[in-house]
């Protein structure tokens, strides 16, 4: 009772300044909102616009006739085979990363090392994740001419894997820790072997985290740039990142068209995204790019 | 930890170990190898320069500018980015109607491919057709180079960097809010401290690691910067946009000259390597708590 009274003159006596805090406080929200948003919106209107309405002094923000011309020139330009080489290297680098990673978290999890060589190998790990990938580029070029895997997608899947892999355990690590040593003992005991035991209960347990990884692995694929641009020099190969830099650099205005694209390769990573929400700061914070 | 088979261990860690050596220890070597020689690409002969490169790269005036652009660059956008991040978290950390949409929009642009966000903010900066120059001059004002000024090009770059990630850190910090109990704000209230000194000596001393790891993992990105430049400027106009990345790609992959790249690249390595062993003595260190 008296909190209530010693509480009540503050609320009211002040009206006016509550009223100016509100207005500030989503008046800022506002701004920042339209910040992110615009560019995005743009994006996708001027995906649907006649070239006239972007190439011009007083271009306008929303079409005013929409238009599908430039999805099907898209179409006409081999869009569907550069999606298709995305696809190819997003899976087969994730699938990879997600079986090799597994293996290795579970081994850091629940091995004794000698030495403490585990800290040495998650130091290693999270050295590759975050170095630059432009400093081994010369050497990997080297590489992949010498097995013969230049401009092909199978060499890129392999060469990905100095992103994915370090991602994969890390992130892996955490959810691998998660699963409760007990089980897994009690299945020792009943003489399970390490298969056995991989294969029906840490697996199982661990599929929110394996779907989780999967997903950021894939947008990490599906987004890599520099050694798409390295490795890749027939334009049959390439993939999405790389069509996008081609198109911004050979034709200065093609906005519509470069918006399709941009549009289009957005849309399998938003679909996605929706699952990885709760896990999206442990996946940044690997840096992933 | 309750499993020693060494064998065991052995199967589950070896396969990872050998991709990591194979494309991440081993290309390292060689690149360091590579700064020490003089490489002949026509003939495919080398030999040993000794430190000739190291004092090649210190004597290159593109080499130096490169570090400043790329030191500029890194301090700007990280600084910017974890202010900006903060502010929004502080917004974000009180109830408000719709904010289970405003929150998806706001994490957008750093879901989206750096190609993408470079595409579209390509076409805002072009001077004749652009967004930005319409709306400047709508407003009365005179249009800017934005990507053809030599002094205001980084800039630019910078601003795309701050819209693709400043959610990133603006969701770290929001993390970190939402950890305060939140009965130690409402103490301080009862004792007569108003928001801004709640915020100034309760707030952010309690989120101070949380803003350190969002800067140090924005540095350590920003640091490799090279798909934007690629995309926006290509290092232009001269090479007032040219970073340490793009200095590697230039030299090593343009002009072959691998023993000159190799070197930068070294350099690089050296300095990713100090920003990771801090990165990682921080969370493992967590880790271990």
């Amino acid at each position: 009772m008296n909190q209530l009274s010693h509480s009540k003159p503050i609320n009211t006596g002040l009206p006016l300044l509550k009223l100016t805090k509100n207005g500030l406080f989503f008046a800022a929200l506002l701004l920042s909102i339209a910040f992110f948003i615009t560019p995005v919106l743009w994006m996708l209107a001027t995906a649907f616009k006649e070239p006239g309405e972007y190439v011009s002094s007083t271009p306008s923000f929303f079409p005013t006739t929409l238009t599908l011309q430039h999805f099907e020139s898209l179409l006409d330009d081999g869009f569907l085979q550069r999606l298709g080489n995305t696809v190819y290297v997003a899976f087969g680098a994730t699938v990879t990363s997600i079986f090799l990673g597994f293996m290795a978290a579970y081994a850091l999890v629940r091995f004794q090392f000698p030495a403490r060589l585990d800290i040495a190998f998650l130091l290693l790990v999270l050295i590759v994740k975050l170095m630059p990938p432009i400093v081994v580029a010369i050497p990997l070029y080297g590489l992949l001419t010498d097995i013969g895997l230049l401009d092909s997608l199978f060499g890129l899947v392999l060469v990905y894997q100095l992103y994915t892999l370090p991602f994969c355990i890390w992130m892996l690590l955490g959810f691998v820790r998660d699963v409760p040593l007990e089980i897994e003992e009690a299945a020792a005991l009943d003489n399970a072997n390490i298969v056995e035991r991989l294969w029906y209960i840490v697996l199982p347990l661990c599929k929110p985290g394996l779907v989780a990884t999967s997903i950021f692995t894939l947008i990490l694929c599906w987004n890599e740039f520099p050694f798409a641009l390295l490795f890749l020099q027939k334009p049959s190969t390439f993939t999405l990142p790389l069509y996008i830099s081609n198109f911004i650099t050979e034709n200065e205005t093609f906005w519509g068209e470069l918006m399709a694209i941009g549009l289009l390769s957005s849309i399998p990573v938003l679909l996605f995204a929706g699952f990885i929400q709760k896990h999206l700061i442990r996946g940044f914070s690997m840096g992933l790019k | 930890m309750i499993f020693s088979n060494k064998k065991h261990l052995l199967m589950l860690l070896l396969p990872a170990l050998l991709v990591l050596c194979i494309f991440a220890i081993y290309p390292v070597i060689q690149v360091t190898v590579f700064s020490f020689m003089e490489v002949d690409f026509n003939t495919d002969e080398s030999h040993f320069v000794g430190l000739q490169n190291y004092r090649d790269l210190l004597d290159d005036w593109f080499f130096t500018t490169s570090i400043s652009n790329t030191v500029r660059f890194s301090l700007i956008a990280s600084v910017v980015q974890v202010s900006l991040g903060l502010l929004l978290a502080i917004l974000f950390n009180r109830n408000f109607p719709g904010k289970r949409f405003a929150l998806p929009i706001i994490i957008y642009p750093m879901m989206l491919s750096t190609l993408v966000c470079s595409a579209i903010w390509r076409s805002w900066y072009h001077y004749d057709f652009g967004m930005l120059n319409h709306w400047l001059t709508g407003l009365g004002m005179s249009p800017v180079e934005w990507l053809f000024n030599p002094s205001i090009a980084l800039y630019s770059v910078i601003l795309v960097d701050v819209w693709q990630w400043t959610p990133m850190t603006f969701l770290i910090v929001l993390a970190g809010l939402q950890s305060i109990p939140q009965d130690i704000s409402e103490a301080a209230r009862t004792d007569g401290a108003n928001e801004f000194q709640i915020l100034l000596f309760i707030t952010l001393p309690m989120i101070k690691g949380h803003i350190m790891l969002a800067l140090l993992l924005r540095t350590l990105d920003t640091f490799k910067l090279f798909d934007k430049v690629y995309a926006l400027t290509g290092g232009g106009p001269g090479n007032s946009t040219e970073t340490m990345s793009v200095f590697v790609y230039r030299n090593g992959f343009k002009f072959f000259e691998i023993g000159l790249a190799s070197a930068a690249s070294v350099f690089m390595l050296v300095i990713a390597c100090s920003l990771s062993i801090l990165y990682a003595s921080k969370i493992l260190g967590e880790q271990n708590k």
